[in-house]
């Protein structure tokens, strides 16, 4: 066989190479098997938690033909931050601390091709594990709470997790790209998300500023659909995309208003502006795609540039 | 000013760390088909040149050229010339010695016939057929070091450069991988070797540079770097008696440039290429002291080696 025949240039042949080598990295690192963990004990906790509800209160468990959806879209705030950190804080920073980029830098592939390969393997990691979860929630909801609705829009909740889940992924990779660690960029992700959850909330709620929400991650400004009940209330950031986006499809006249808490001695609510969920949505989803091109951008583009000194 | 004769050029090379200058205006021309040493004390800036040869390092100055293109950038094309094995190779635990040759192999494109062949082929070239399926994080250091070596031929490449090779390896390790670099250069490839070894330099490579503090020192054949800077041959006289006017009498001779006194043991360093014998023994006998033995020595690489960077010491002190 000659030389020429041994080896080609296509681009599909070393850029499987990057995702297969970033993905048995995730899988015998055991970080696949932690995050099927973390997701398993979210959902059974979902699924449970009502029924240990029921017993306490000794009532018979509920028919709820909308478990599996309901559930399904509200993994929500910590969950996506939580998947988002273990699939992403090491996989370029970790490369560099192990020493171990030193021989994948100098192979024949460009630093783009490993930061798309990476960034694929993330998805396919993400992509498996909210599968894999929607699945058991499904089969748990029906098996507990009976037959149950709207199943054909558990593919669109994945979507909207997944983009959810992206953000995190993006910020935490930027991070570590920048700083070469792994530590660092869990721990600074981790401020910044606790940082936004809590500054979320306080704003969203108790001042008039709730427009600033609408442009940072996470949970954004608060709201509700139709009148002001705790069951109504809903999140306007881009953590509840996959919620937003059920929402809208059972319901696409849906209005969100939201809302100020003040008053003294009792909580007043105070309705301020009202605009369609349709909005919400869009703006949302939006704001997500420019967060996630943005981290990605920076990660790359540090990537890129990043010297191998040690 | 480049030229194809050249596997790699580097002009005026300089990488910065602050206020450290690791290599400073390096010029290095490693000839195509040639092993080629490259030779330094530790912290000398070979691994620092190494790195910017294979562009995990970007110089502030100057420009180096892999067969004739020039490096900037990334270019993965240059990179699928090149085999390299960095010093104290970390490879991914998780994967077995065949999985990572497999994985590395398909991102030089290799198609997957072609990685069945090869891979068994490399594995037992290095000692570690019967280890393939084993995870690395179960290697032994030089282990380690084997699988670097194979997989910086997996795509069976032009350029291959390896930074301390025998790092870690064993005295029987040592040997096979100097018969290893000889069979790649055997089959047209050529070696670019980092080493502190000194005998191992001397050993398999034709050509060498010596490096210090990031400066070239001395580069060409070994016998044109021994005939360059072993201009010092050193005579070792013993006599029988310590005599002053015997010390006096050799002092004053023309040809010799430094001597030293060990009670009746006298070196005599001289620049000149002639045999100095007769004179220097002239010498002692008229001024009464008698011989007992008489021994010539040539500088050795290793002579030249440590005067060079002892004397580039002395420079940068300076």
């Amino acid at each position: 066989m000659t030389k020429e025949k041994k080896k080609d240039s296509k681009f599909t042949r070393r850029f499987s190479a990057i995702v297969r080598y970033e993905l048995l990295w995730n899988i015998r690192k055991k970080k696949f098997l932690g995050i099927i963990i973390v997701a398993f004990a979210l959902a059974t906790i979902a699924l449970v938690v009502p029924v240990i509800l029921s017993n306490v209160r000794n009532n018979p468990i509920a028919q709820n033909p909308d478990q599996a959806v309901t559930t399904g879209v509200g993994i929500g705030g910590l969950g996506f931050f939580l998947f988002a950190v273990v699939i992403a804080m090491n996989s370029i920073s970790g490369e560099f601390e192990s020493g171990t980029i030193v021989p994948l830098l100098t192979k024949p592939v460009s630093r783009t091709m490993i930061f798309l390969g990476k960034t694929l393997a993330s998805f396919i990691i993400l992509l498996t594990t909210y599968t894999i979860l929607l699945c058991y929630l499904s089969i748990g909801s029906i098996v507990i709470y009976g037959p149950q609705n709207n199943l054909h829009l558990l593919p669109l909740a994945l979507v909207g997790s997944i983009i959810s889940t992206f953000i995190w992924i993006a910020m935490i990779l930027a991070i570590s790209t920048l700083s070469k660690s792994s530590m660092m960029a869990a721990l600074g992700a981790f401020g910044i998300w606790l940082g936004l959850t809590i500054g979320t909330g306080i704003v969203s709620v108790f001042t008039e500023q709730a427009w600033v929400l609408d442009y940072l991650p996470g949970n954004g400004a608060s709201g509700y659909i139709g009148s002001f009940n705790l069951g109504s209330t809903v999140s306007t950031g881009t953590n509840s995309i996959a919620s937003n986006l059920v929402t809208y499809i059972l319901n696409p006249s849906a209005n969100v208003t939201y809302f100020k808490i003040g008053g003294f001695p009792g909580p007043v609510i105070t309705p301020l502006y009202t605009e369609p969920l349709l909005l919400v949505l869009v703006r949302s989803i939006i704001v997500a795609a420019v967060y996630i091109m943005l981290f990605m951008f920076i990660s790359w583009f540090a990537f890129k540039r990043a010297e191998v000194l040690e | 000013m480049f030229s194809l004769e050249f596997a790699i050029e580097a002009i005026d090379l300089t990488k910065r760390y602050g206020s450290l200058t690791a290599v400073d205006k390096l010029n290095l021309g490693v000839k195509a088909n040639t092993i080629h040493g490259f030779l330094g004390p530790n912290g000398a800036g070979k691994t620092t040149t190494i790195k910017i040869l294979v562009g995990l390092l970007k110089p502030n100055e100057g420009t180096v050229k892999i067969f004739g293109q020039e490096t900037k950038g990334d270019r993965p094309d240059i990179r699928l010339k090149i085999g390299y094995m960095p010093e104290l190779p970390k490879f991914p635990k998780h994967l077995t010695g065949y999985e990572l040759l497999d994985i590395y192999g398909e991102m030089y494109g290799l198609t997957k016939t072609a990685r069945k062949e090869q891979i068994p082929k490399l594995l037992e070239m290095v000692g570690l057929k019967e280890r393939g399926q084993d995870r690395i994080g179960k290697y032994s250091k030089g282990m380690q070091q084997r699988i670097g070596i194979a997989q910086a031929l997996i795509n069976e490449p032009e350029l291959v450069i390896l930074d301390e090779p025998s790092l870690g390896l064993d005295p029987v390790g040592m040997v096979e991988v100097r018969e290893l670099l000889k069979e790649i250069a055997k089959i047209g490839a050529t070696v670019f070797l980092s080493s502190h070894l000194l005998n191992e330099v001397q050993q398999v490579c034709s050509e060498v540079t010596i490096i210090n503090r990031g400066i070239s020192l001395a580069s060409g054949t070994l016998e044109e770097i021994s005939a360059k800077f072993a201009k010092l041959e050193t005579l070792e006289v013993e006599i029988s008696q310590y005599s002053d006017t015997v010390v006096k009498k050799l002092k004053a001779l023309p040809f010799v440039s430094q001597i030293s006194v060990d009670d009746k043991k006298i070196t005599i360093q001289t620049e000149t290429k002639e045999d100095i014998r007769p004179l220097v023994s002239k010498a002692i006998t008229d001024s009464g002291g008698v011989i007992v033995s008489m021994n010539q020595k040539e500088q050795s690489l290793e002579d030249v080696f440590i005067k060079l960077v002892t004397e580039s010491e002395g420079v940068k002190k300076k």
